[in-house]
């Protein structure tokens, strides 16, 4: 079984999904935990581990220095729960944190605007002018800082396994699918691909130690 | 993929059948009839009365196969001939270039990378340009389909796995008002299909829609001295065997203001 990531937009649901699966599977589901190792890492809050990660750098190198070493010690964070065994992590940017290991499925999860919308206006109370623009701006800012930090479109297809899409799937329908591409023998976590997480763990956790230690 | 499916399942499976067959149902013949629908269009094409005939003629030719509820189509642009249409499952396949170079040069010996890969792009750029002016839409956007599956690293089988498993979720059962809505999707294409086959009313851009018997048709007509198109469209449309009534929602204009 493999470590799943599962990316979206706001609101989009990837909660919902990420506990169906850890309940399908059997699975530890993740996000906030990650972010609380990678602040305990860097001494600092959670918050400003979230903020490194919800606002894109400006284009200074220097800037993105700075958010390398936030998102060091999320990656860092994150291959220490992958070491513990399979998991489901719904936190941001798990496409990247994870790139080029095998042994992982990466989903990307959308969702029609209305139901995004509805979480804002039904729950919170907003009013469906504010409520996308909010959703626009939250994309937005999530779009740029994939691409200044990674050089990528975070909506392209091409970064994931399996793009699911809510508009007519339901989330029970969605789980499923994506646990009947869990089980099969392509995403296994082979000892080969354990080996190479444990040294991309080894290598990160060193680098991290490099950086904070001059700190 | 769609071979894959239809055994799983026990489906029947279509693909260029349809446009060969639309173009019987219009008297030309089966490969003008394919270039037109995955050629290039310029940019008026929209507009042009033809095109849009032989998309209308695909679109019903799919609707009477599509009537019984179970069926894999792998034609051009199926997400979007039966848009709307509920148990309607859309997926999209891709893959990175090197492994469809690899496909392209494994079915045909004779052709080298560099002429694969010229011949790969040509073909998604005149689909994606098709998709652009027909439709309005990006055939790239996730948000047209259910699913998009990625063969960098899921086999034809695993995406064949894992498609039938959500076509028997229960959001995708067979039941009378799901037929009811495949029969309706059928009458309006027939209704559509007889007004793009009539000389005058074909240079007219309407849709049309269909419940239980009655048929609505929409879009923009001109005015004539004869004062006569109402009822020719109405005669056109009463003309096709399961309609019993016509309403008209048309925007009337003066073709010569």
């Amino acid at each position: 079984m493999p470590i799943i990531t599962i990316s979206r937009g706001s609101l989009s649901g990837g909660r919902a999904l990420a506990e169906c699966l850890a309940d399908r599977l059997g699975y530890p589901c993740v996000a906030a935990e990650i972010v609380r190792g990678a602040a305990a890492k860097l001494g600092v809050s959670m918050e400003d581990v979230q903020g490194k990660f919800e606002t894109s750098p400006g284009l200074w190198a220097r800037l993105v220095r700075d958010r390398e070493k936030y998102v060091l010690a999320v990656r860092t964070a994150l291959l220490e729960g992958c070491a513990e065994g399979s998991l489901v992590y719904h936190g941001l940017a798990g496409q990247f944190l994870l790139r080029d290991l095998r042994g992982v499925l990466r989903i990307r999860l959308i969702a029609p605007l209305d139901v995004r919308l509805r979480t804002l206006t039904d729950h919170h109370r907003m009013g469906r002018e504010a409520a996308e623009e909010f959703i626009r701006d939250v994309d937005n800012e999530r779009r740029r800082w994939v691409r200044v930090m990674y050089g990528e479109d975070v909506e392209s297809p091409a970064l994931y396994d399996l793009t699911v899409n809510l508009r007519t799937l339901s989330l029970d329908t969605a789980c499923e699918v994506i646990a009947e591409a869990a089980g099969q023998p392509q995403y296994e976590i082979t000892a080969e691909a354990r080996a190479a997480m444990e040294a991309l763990r080894v290598a990160c956790h060193e680098r991290l130690d490099a950086l904070t230690s001059g700190e | 993929m769609a071979e894959c499916l239809a055994k799983r399942l026990g489906y029947p499976i279509l693909g260029r059948e349809v446009a060969q067959e639309a173009a019987r149902s219009l008297g030309v013949p089966a490969e003008l009839l394919e270039r037109k629908l995955g050629d290039r269009p310029s940019r008026w094409s929209r507009f042009s009365s033809l095109r849009r005939a032989y998309v209308v003629a695909v679109q019903a030719t799919l609707a009477e196969y599509a009537v019984g509820g179970n069926l894999v189509y792998h034609g051009l642009a199926g997400g979007l001939l039966v848009r709307g249409l509920p148990r309607t499952l859309c997926l999209r396949l891709i893959a990175p270039m090197e492994i469809r170079i690899k496909a392209l040069m494994d079915e045909d010996p004779a052709v080298d990378a560099a002429t694969a890969g010229v011949y790969i792009r040509d073909v998604d750029e005149s689909r994606a340009r098709w998709v652009r002016v027909m439709y309005g839409e990006d055939i790239m956007d996730p948000g047209l389909y259910d699913l998009v599956i990625n063969l960098e690293t899921m086999t034809v089988e695993g995406a064949c796995a894992l498609t039938a498993r959500a076509v028997r979720q229960p959001e995708y059962a067979l039941n009378d008002a799901v037929l009811a809505s495949l029969e309706d999707f059928r009458l309006a294409c027939r209704v559509k299909v007889a007004l793009a086959s009539d000389a005058e009313v074909r240079t007219m851009e309407l849709t049309a829609t269909a419940r239980g018997g009655e048929v609505v048709i929409s879009g923009e007509a001109p005015l004539r001295k004869s004062g006569q198109t109402g009822e020719r469209i109405v005669a056109l449309a009463r003309a096709v065997q399961g309609v019993d009534r016509v309403r008209l929602n048309l925007e009337w204009y003066d073709p010569y203001p």
